[in-house]
């Protein structure tokens, strides 16, 4: 221990966050530094856990759509669609093709504003606000039509159990096929601006490389893993809600850079487009809810969904009566932390923000609650345990 | 244009003192809104810059724990002396320099160069690891763009054939424009005055998404106000040098407000242009082009003498 502490003295560590210019949400990490070049990394979270699991089991399952889509601001639609695809399936509730059409319209329009906020955010990380600003500019084009469909701009709120809330009639439809154009001119103008302009290639080219063996290795899912070149993508590999009518084409790109990165991102907004337009042209006619059971069937089910950031995992557990008995949700940005803290060791501290940036994180929505830095091993708790712990962490 | 100015009018009122700090913050605001409308942005009202002093002078200033608190306070104000002093051998508003000796021009460019030294000596003062970050990088920044910045302020005054400000000026003003063939050295010290400032693309020193304010991180209030307002004057004073050297000499406060202006809104569209340069990728840049291409320029300028001498 005293041998520890002593090496411990001796290293110049940068701590970045949990509150820091560079974050926009709280999280920590500890870069050990060796003049500018980073020799170690370490990330703690969970400074903003907050019991949604655990509370969705106090409530109904038409109440937990509400608490769940609250899990993250920007990925709000694919948690509920997620929740709602496990929860019809435990139910064996079969939703009409014109609700899964729409939660389809609505999954690739969030994954439109979600990459659009990246690329800015990621930007202005590597210092270019004019990139940042400008890309957030064009984003208020889709934040548009998402608060003409459905009223809001962040929780669109679309999802119902068994089908959806909002209808697209025509004169809606022709307004998103504007939005789409004009944000398609855009998009490729960006895509020329991140792959041309010299001193953005100075920090995004062979920063952050990781191969297709560490993608595997460190077990990297979503954007991050298709940017060095591995093939997998929900949306392919198990289509969901619409994506059996609507295929979309796998993007990937083999640099495995921050470059890579930008590319596979921008490269998926044009396939979001093509999506959105083929969803539009052939919408399907019908209703749009199916009936649901207040008591969903005792079962088990998982359901999956390519959320912006990567793979989002739902495992719900009925008991038979109306509210869950279990809710596990496992999001994307923690499945890629690893290959940050394992890739930043070798690279200079000036990249850390867009390293940090280039998964996209989210921090909010992956915070769990495990114990750590405390002697013995990790415990179950019970609630009861939990609440008072919480009650005496914050006093 | 020499109207005669007592010395203490000169030192406090004009062209030195308060026009100076209020005219530093006139150029920040011109600067703050030409980048954000170029980034499509609204931009500050036309106060801000006054509105951001006050309020920092009226802010408590503390004083954090391990540091040498007798220099804490002082290098901002030595920060500001320096900046306000090269004020005075500087043709600042076309007027004649209030101060003028022979090699004014290297006890000038020495007085520029003390704001970045306090900066890297406020910082590595804390304890604090951004401040000591910050601090080394603003340091690595000053021995890359000093060197290339000297040389081309230099090729002026070997055209001139004067180390004096004033006469350089004169030079300036009674033959063609050095913009045109002195282009390259036109470049540099421009570029050099906007490392000199810490403004993007060469902000690694303050950095925020990396080592959030880097040296300045533990100063607030006063001595955040007094560093603030000194990198303003230095703005308006660097402009000045390089109007008056390569844009024909400034020899009334109309051209004097034209041409810095002009230059200014070129820096801005350079801050806007660039993505932030890592500070190896700024050392690099100033010591593989920059001093070549400058060196380049001063050999040139020699050969031109040399050859106007023979023929």
């Amino acid at each position: 221990m005293s041998e520890e502490t002593t090496s411990n003295a001796k290293k110049f560590i940068v701590p970045i966050g949990p509150q820091h210019p560079a974050l926009k949400e709280p999280g920590h990490f500890e870069f050990t530094v060796d003049g500018e070049i980073v020799t170690g990394a370490a990330v703690r979270l969970g400074y903003v856990h907050r019991g949604i699991e655990k509370g969705c089991e106090q409530n109904t399952w038409v109440q937990d759509l509400y608490l769940l889509e609250r899990v993250c601001g920007i990925c709000s639609h694919s948690h509920a669609t997620a929740y709602v695809l496990g929860v019809e399936k435990l139910a064996k509730v079969i939703v009409p093709p014109r609700a899964q059409a729409i939660r389809t319209l609505f999954l690739e329009l969030e994954r439109v504003h979600s990459h659009l906020l990246w690329l800015g955010v990621a930007a202005h990380e590597g210092g270019y606000d004019t990139l940042f600003m400008y890309s957030w500019r064009d984003r208020e084009t889709v934040m548009d039509i998402l608060e003409n469909l459905s009223g809001n701009r962040v929780n669109y709120s679309a999802n119902l159990l068994g089908g959806v809330k909002y209808d697209v009639d025509q004169k809606q439809s022709d307004e998103i096929r504007k939005g789409i154009d004009f944000l398609e001119e855009r998009t490729k103008y960006y895509l020329n601006v991140v792959t041309t302009d010299e001193t953005f290639l100075g920090r995004t080219r062979h920063v952050g490389q990781m191969t297709l063996e560490q993608a595997q290795a460190l077990d990297a899912i979503g954007p991050t893993a298709r940017a060095s070149g591995l093939q997998r993508d929900v949306r392919v590999d198990a289509p969901y809600a619409a994506y059996t009518d609507f295929p979309i084409k796998l993007v990937t790109a083999n640099g495995g850079d921050l470059e890579a990165r930008f590319i596979v991102r921008i490269n998926e907004l044009f396939e979001s487009y093509r999506i959105i337009r083929a969803i539009l042209d052939n919408l399907p006619e019908g209703e749009l809810t199916a009936r649901m059971p207040r008591r969903i069937p005792e079962g088990e089910a998982i359901s999956r969904v390519e959320a912006p950031r990567g793979e989002l995992f739902y495992f719900l557990k009925s008991n038979g009566s109306d509210k869950p008995e279990r809710v596990k949700v496992r999001t994307p940005s923690l499945c890629n932390w690893a290959s940050v803290t394992h890739l930043a060791v070798g690279h200079v501290l000036a990249d850390m923000p867009m390293m940090l940036a280039g998964i996209d994180p989210c921090f909010s929505c992956n915070d769990r609650s495990v114990t750590i830095r405390k002697e013995g091993d990790s415990q179950a708790w019970t609630w009861e345990e939990l609440r008072r712990y919480g009650i005496e962490y914050y006093k | 244009m020499n109207l005669p100015i007592p010395p203490v009018i000169a030192l406090l009122l004009f062209p030195g003192g308060i026009f100076l700090l209020g005219y530093g913050m006139i150029y920040e605001f011109v600067d703050r809104k030409l980048v954000a409308r170029f980034q499509n942005r609204i931009g500050p009202r036309w106060f801000q810059p006054l509105a951001d002093w006050v309020k920092l002078l009226a802010k408590e200033e503390i004083i954090p724990d391990g540091v040498n608190a007798g220099l804490f306070l002082a290098l901002p104000v030595v920060a500001l002396a320096g900046a306000l002093t090269a004020a005075l051998y500087a043709p600042v508003a076309g007027w004649i320099p209030s101060f003028s000796f022979r090699g004014d021009l290297v006890v000038t460019l020495y007085l520029l160069s003390m704001m970045t030294l306090c900066i890297g000596l406020a910082g590595a003062n804390t304890l604090d690891r951004f401040s000591i970050v910050g601090a080394t990088r603003a340091l690595t920044q000053l021995f890359s763009y000093e060197a290339p910045f000297l040389l081309a302020i230099l090729g002026p005054a070997i055209a001139a054939g004067s180390w004096q400000i004033s006469d350089i000026n004169a030079y300036a003003h009674s033959n063609l424009w050095m913009i045109v063939y002195q282009p390259i050295g036109f470049l540099v010290a421009l570029i050099g005055l906007m490392g000199k400032l810490e403004l993007p693309p060469f902000d690694a020193p303050e950095a925020e998404t990396e080592i959030v304010s880097g040296a300045l991180t533990e100063y607030s209030g006063r001595g955040l106000a007094l560093f603030k307002i000194g990198r303003n004057v230095e703005l308006v004073v660097g402009l000045t040098l390089i109007a008056a050297f390569y844009l024909g000499g400034l020899a009334n406060p109309l051209e004097f407000i034209l041409k810095t202006l002009a230059l200014l809104l070129l820096t801005a569209g350079l801050q806007s242009l660039f993505a932030r340069l890592r500070i190896d990728q700024t050392v690099g840049l100033w010591w593989r082009i920059g001093a070549i291409v400058a060196l380049v320029q001063l050999l040139a300028i020699l050969a031109g003498q040399a050859l106007q001498a023979v023929l």
